[in-house]
């Protein structure tokens, strides 16, 4: 459905992305994962039509969308990185002027305000708006449309738990429609919950990709962390299972004592498997 | 008919923003002021000056400055990413804007004439020569739009540009060397000098045609310019 062959761009000089290869099934919930900087934004914007990449393609409905570009462009939201609303106007007016541009009636605006509550504030200034309702706002621009794919840049970046669950439900819902979906991220907890296929960009390549279940399993280590009581204390100790018999000799010791606690596999997190790509902490 | 209708958002879209942005209100109501002023309370200008200096401010002023700010502005707030992904083609966009700019200018001038009260049967004539020299000061203000990366540098590109086409023409009677020769190529000239001799009932045929003929000849010439700079940049 979505697809980046071999796709490479520099801004003169600096390279954004190189040998970049990638499929999103349709129906999809694709996270593109990558610290500041690693070409996320780009690879969007190549997939949009915005910018031309400097070698390979890329396709939407194995149709290039340099070519067939009107025609994709219909069947596509896109919720960019920074918020490009018309801040003098209301958030009707903005949403209204959209659906008169695309030639659609206004009768989703309502039902999308209701979905994201935002229909009290329908006639503010969206210069009045905090972070969390521009976001919104600009979600439900994409929508407005009925696009079949939506490309979202970051789209809970900034914004407090809450509100990034009232995107994240919404997603889902649209996802549960058929809607596919392909957003860029920090939050690995995000991702995590949300995303069915992650990859990881890092200084313009894909450098991993899979299931986050499977890129978990991949990165996870052998270790067993157990807790237990000692001396009045909680503590903690991690086995190597490559140290199966002090383990077992531990554990039963434990047990027999009634001193274990609790036994925990070491899974990582995405957030740590992204460290380990990176090199680089999350901000 | 699509294509009509996304015009016709884009005009309303402006003027919808326009009526809430208090800088471009200000560039409107200061031809208004300006006229209203020089006709009541400075008698010794001559009768006529006052609305030919008024509708040459409006023409040259607002005509520039709004369709260069609105240009730049959606680039510097990247609103005009959210066009150009849209079905609005960028010449759509150009005339919705271009559109709003001539329509509110054309009103604006209508109140000058009608505040100072000279109109006769010079009127069609008036604005006649104005909508032709809007839609010049139009296209040069998109160039500059397009030229410029954001608001403030049109200001700065802009200002010798205004200079030039707005003090000139008023100077150049005073002077018989460069400076009239150089206003004689101006389309700005050729519109105060239409306007005065229109107002004073001393238009000909063959001066009123000569003036509008240098006007459309200029016009053509940005028009090339124009789509020239949009070949080389592109609404981005
Ligand atoms: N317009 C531009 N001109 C020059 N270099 C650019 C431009 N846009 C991006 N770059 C460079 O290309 C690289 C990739 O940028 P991109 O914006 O795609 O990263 P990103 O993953 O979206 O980062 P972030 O998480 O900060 O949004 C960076 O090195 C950046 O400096
Ligand atoms: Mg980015």
């Amino acid at each position: 459905m979505i697809e980046l062959r071999n796709i490479a761009k520099n801004y003169n000089g600096t390279t954004a992305l190189q040998e970049v290869n990638l499929k999103v099934a349709a129906g999809e919930i694709f996270g593109l994962l990558g610290p500041n900087g690693a070409g996320k934004t780009t690879a969007i914007k190549i997939l949009t039509g915005q910018l031309k990449p400097d070698a390979g393609q890329a396709y939407i409905y194995e149709k290039n969308i340099q070519s067939h570009r009107e025609d994709l462009l219909s069947k596509m939201g896109i919720v960019p990185e920074n918020t490009n609303l018309y801040e003098r106007l209301t958030i009707l007016e903005n949403l209204k002027f959209y659906c008169r541009l695309y030639n659609q009636d206004y009768s989703l605006i309502d039902r999308y305000l209701k979905l994201v509550d935002l229909q009290d504030f329908k006639s503010r200034a969206v210069k009045k708006l905090s972070r969390g309702m521009k976001q919104k706002v600009l979600l439900i621009r994409a929508l407005l449309h009925e696009p079949d794919i939506l490309f979202l840049d970051e789209p809970t970046s900034g914004l407090d738990p809450g509100s990034a669950a009232v995107i994240h439900k919404i997603l889902q819902q649209l996802n549960e429609k058929g809607i596919t979906i392909l957003l860029t991220s920090h939050n690995m907890e995000e991702v995590d919950k949300l995303c069915h296929r992650v990859a990881f960009l890092h200084q313009g390549r894909l450098v991993e990709e899979g299931t986050p279940q499977k890129l978990k399993l991949q990165y996870s280590s052998s270790d067993i962390k157990i807790v237990y009581r000692e001396e009045g204390q909680v503590k903690e100790k991690i086995f190597d299972m490559t140290q199966r018999d002090r383990l077992a000799q531990k554990l039963s010791l434990l047990i027999t004592q009634e001193r274990l606690l609790a036994i925990h596999s070491q899974e990582p997190s995405l957030a740590d498997i992204f460290v380990t790509i990176t090199g680089k902490e999350l901000t | 008919m699509k294509k009509f209708k996304r015009i016709l958002a884009i005009v309303l879209k402006e003027l919808q923003d326009i009526k809430k942005n208090p800088n471009i209100l200000i560039m409107y109501a200061l031809p208004v002021f300006l006229t209203f002023l020089w006709h009541n309370i400075l008698p010794v200008m001559e009768e006529t000056v006052a609305l030919s200096f008024g509708l040459l401010f409006l023409v040259v002023m607002v005509g520039m400055y709004v369709p260069s700010i609105m240009i730049a502005e959606e680039k510097e707030k990247n609103t005009m990413e959210v066009l150009l992904l849209s079905p609005a083609t960028p010449l759509e966009v150009i005339i919705g804007k271009g559109l709003l700019t001539f329509l509110s200018i054309i009103m604006v001038a209508l109140l000058l004439i009608f505040i100072t009260g000279n109109q006769d049967g010079a009127l069609f004539l008036i604005i006649l020569a104005t909508a032709l020299t809007v839609i010049f000061a139009i296209m040069v203000g998109m160039i500059v739009g397009l030229v410029a990366k954001d608001q403030r540098s049109t200001g700065i590109i802009g200002m010798p540009v205004y200079l030039l086409l707005l003090i000139i023409p008023q100077t150049a009677g005073l002077e018989q060397g460069v400076l009239q020769r150089l206003a004689y190529l101006l389309p700005t000239y050729h519109y105060l000098l239409l306007l005065e001799k229109t107002l004073t009932a001393e238009i000909t045929t063959a001066l009123y045609l000569t003036g509008l003929g240098f006007i459309l000849f200029s016009s053509l010439v940005i028009l090339a310019l124009l789509l020239y700079c949009y070949q080389r940049r592109g609404l981005t």
